[in-house]
């Protein structure tokens, strides 16, 4: 199967402050796959998806690598650019507040498929209920601050849907939302990556989101991705000793593992001040001296699953 | 008998909501008739969805919002007794800790004017005093006593919360409320700050009350919990047992909604669908609307707490649950090879 999202050797940087945010990220994706994407807040995840997306903020630019894209099976006037649809974190804050939700989902819906007048309210109406709002018809002509979170990124999905995407990317789409949302929200997103065959990249920093989801799942630490592997055998047998400490910060819901979480020694260091050799080296337990002086290549751990480590946890 | 260290009786807190300038005001009822006991150097925890009234229940506690109904009494005294400098006393032994440590702390005032700033206002040191009590706070919670004169943006997401922790113990409290104190946090953060508080415990015989919606890092800091849905507890015990035999469903639906780390667990239905409404029942259980196991007397009859199995729950069906749901396909830890 032909990958149809792929980047090479990645550069994020900001000019102005000499800062590299990605540092040479490599992944691809098939049609119809999911790849999640795990680590602590700054360590790049946003901006990767960004990247992908071609959204890049201001003053942040990409100065070598490539993010490309195959097309299948697509013809017609506008198959040159894939449809990438993307959901935040904060769904209340991403919504125009003067808009309502019919007027935000019609204008998707003309602009993506030149749907207009009582086409494009019928086909507002059936994403709303295809997202699981009740009440759809009335709920056309509400604001976004008549609804509740949960309700509102339910929204943002439907709008992501309007414009067909064979990729959406989910940035931490349930981590503002309460558990018994979020169990509805995945649930949702499984159905839909189901019905529509859309690839997916979903961002969490909770790994049982990423395991619910996922196919393959890479690990980012400071810019860099660490580890990568089909996501059972990232949980089951994590070869970097970053993804092992990850995992083991978890709290466990088991009333039989009375362990605590155990914390990572140390915190993650500034971009602008980045340990030499591995990153992560300063909060390491497995060091040795070459750690301090050289990033580690890939290597492989087993099939199509890599870790950037001299010393990688034993499987 | 002994007074207890903190209790609440009959505890409800109505909101009056206008919606519109000519519209009748709707009343909320955001607490509901709770009762809750606490003994000094205990550690409860209150969990449930947003809107369940849990934070509105810490406020109550501490004395930051005055009840329609029911009273507060900490150590003997009613809150509504208290005189002014009663509620001085009051806040030297209690403390409050929130979820966001940037909009909680003055950007203004650095880290050490500012968790040394009860000890002048209360006038417990001088200022040489306070310096070396705010430097030994600071080591306590893990961060150096020379980041003293930094500026809260100076300081990372996980750095900020310690020394909004720092600042909540300076005055060695003996009760503090956490609401949703670890919930903005990433995970590795999480577990430092879950760590710091275990190790605190021991040391400060502290009794906490642990607000939060994440059942997963409030199982590993109290001994107790409290399930909250629409203003009231709907089942409380022992964590332990809670937690492993659910009674109640809407506890059950919260532990399924979980996410597993086992990844070959997908497609599950979610447990319950909705969210939590507001619109007040008069009778009934509040729950019936969204609950998958209710009968017509879930209509009729409210249920109370009752004693089912070593703890105390609201549901008429509570009898009937098999165990087996809390522990569905959850790959734990221990399944990960080491």
């Amino acid at each position: 199967m032909s990958n149809f999202l792929t980047v090479r050797d990645l550069v994020i940087e900001v000019p102005a402050r000499n800062i590299k945010i990605l540092d040479g990220i490599s992944f691809s994706l098939q049609s119809g796959q999911t790849l999640g994407l795990v680590g602590e807040s700054g360590c790049g995840k946003s901006m990767t998806c960004y990247a992908v997306a071609g959204m890049l903020p201001r003053g942040i630019v990409r100065t070598s690598g490539s993010v490309s894209f195959e097309h299948s099976g697509q013809t017609g006037a506008k198959s040159k650019a894939p449809k990438i649809a993307m959901i935040f974190q904060d769904p209340t804050s991403s919504l125009n507040p003067v808009h309502t939700i019919g007027y935000y989902l019609e204008s998707s819906l003309y602009r993506h498929q030149g749907l207009k007048g009582s086409d494009a309210r019928f086909e507002a109406l059936r994403l709303l209920e295809r997202v699981g709002i009740d009440r759809a018809r009335s709920r056309l002509r509400a604001y976004p601050h008549q609804f509740s979170g949960g309700m509102n990124q339910r929204v943002m999905i439907a709008h992501a849907l309007a414009a067909r995407p064979q990729l959406l990317i989910a940035d931490e789409p349930t981590t503002a939302l309460d558990v018994t949302m979020q169990a509805q929200i995945l649930h949702l997103l499984e159905e839909l990556k189901a019905e529509t065959g859309m690839a997916l990249m979903i961002v969490s920093h909770d790994l049982g989101v990423i395991a619910r989801l996922a196919d393959r799942a890479a690990v980012m630490y400071c810019g860099r991705i660490i580890e990568t592997a089909p996501v059972a055998d990232l949980l089951q047998r994590p070869a970097h000793p970053y993804a092992r400490a990850l995992i083991d910060c978890m709290p466990s819901i088991d009333p039989d593992d009375l362990e605590p979480p155990a914390p990572i020694p140390g915190s993650v260091p500034l971009l602008d001040d980045l340990p030499a050799g591995c990153h992560f080296h300063p909060r390491c337990p497995r060091t040795s001296a070459e750690c301090f002086v050289r990033f580690p290549a890939p290597a492989t751990i087993g099939p199509v699953h890599e870790a950037s480590c001299y010393h990688p946890v034993a499987a | 008998m002994s007074v207890p260290f903190l209790q609440a009786s009959g505890l409800s807190k109505i909101f009056r909501h206008k919606t519109g300038l000519f519209a009748k005001p709707t009343n909320q009822l955001a607490v509901n008739a709770i009762n809750l006991e606490l003994a000094a150097r205990e550690r409860i925890g209150v969990v449930g969805e947003s809107g369940s009234g849990k934070s509105t229940l810490g406020r109550l506690l501490l004395g930051l919002t005055e009840p329609t109904e029911g009273g507060v009494w900490f150590e003997g005294v009613n809150h509504k007794e208290r005189q002014a400098q009663d509620w001085t006393a009051f806040r030297i032994r209690t403390a409050l800790v929130q979820q966001n440590p940037l909009s909680a702390l003055n950007p203004q005032m650095t880290i050490g004017q500012q968790i040394g700033e009860g000890l002048l206002v209360h006038h417990i040191t001088g200022r040489a005093g306070a310096r070396d009590r705010v430097a030994s706070m600071l080591e306590r919670v893990g961060l150096s006593s020379a980041m003293m004169n930094r500026y809260p943006h100076q300081m990372s997401g996980g750095q900020r919360q310690r020394v909004v922790i720092a600042r909540a113990l300076i005055l060695e409290p003996k009760l503090v409320i956490f609401d949703e104190a670890v919930s903005a946090l990433d995970v590795s953060v999480q577990a430092q700050v879950v760590a710091l508080l275990r190790s605190l415990r021991q040391e400060l015989e502290l009794a906490y009350v642990f607000i939060t919606h994440d059942l997963r890092i409030v199982r590993h800091l109290v001994d107790r919990v409290a399930v909250m849905y629409l203003g009231r507890i709907v089942e409380t015990g022992d964590i332990r047992s809670v937690y492993e035999w659910p009674r109640h469903p809407y506890t059950r639906a919260l532990l399924a909604s979980v996410p597993s780390m086992d990844p070959t667990v997908r497609n599950i239905e979610p447990p319950i669908k909705g969210e939590l409404d507001g619109s007040i029942l008069s009778t009934g259980c509040t729950f019936r609307t969204r609950c998958p196991f209710a009968l017509d007397r879930c209509v009729t009859e409210t249920p109370g707490l009752r004693f089912v199995a070593g703890r105390q729950t609201a549901c008429h069906r509570a009898e009937e649950f098999p165990q087996a749901i809390a522990k569905q396909g959850s790959l734990t830890r221990k399944d990960i090879a080491r």
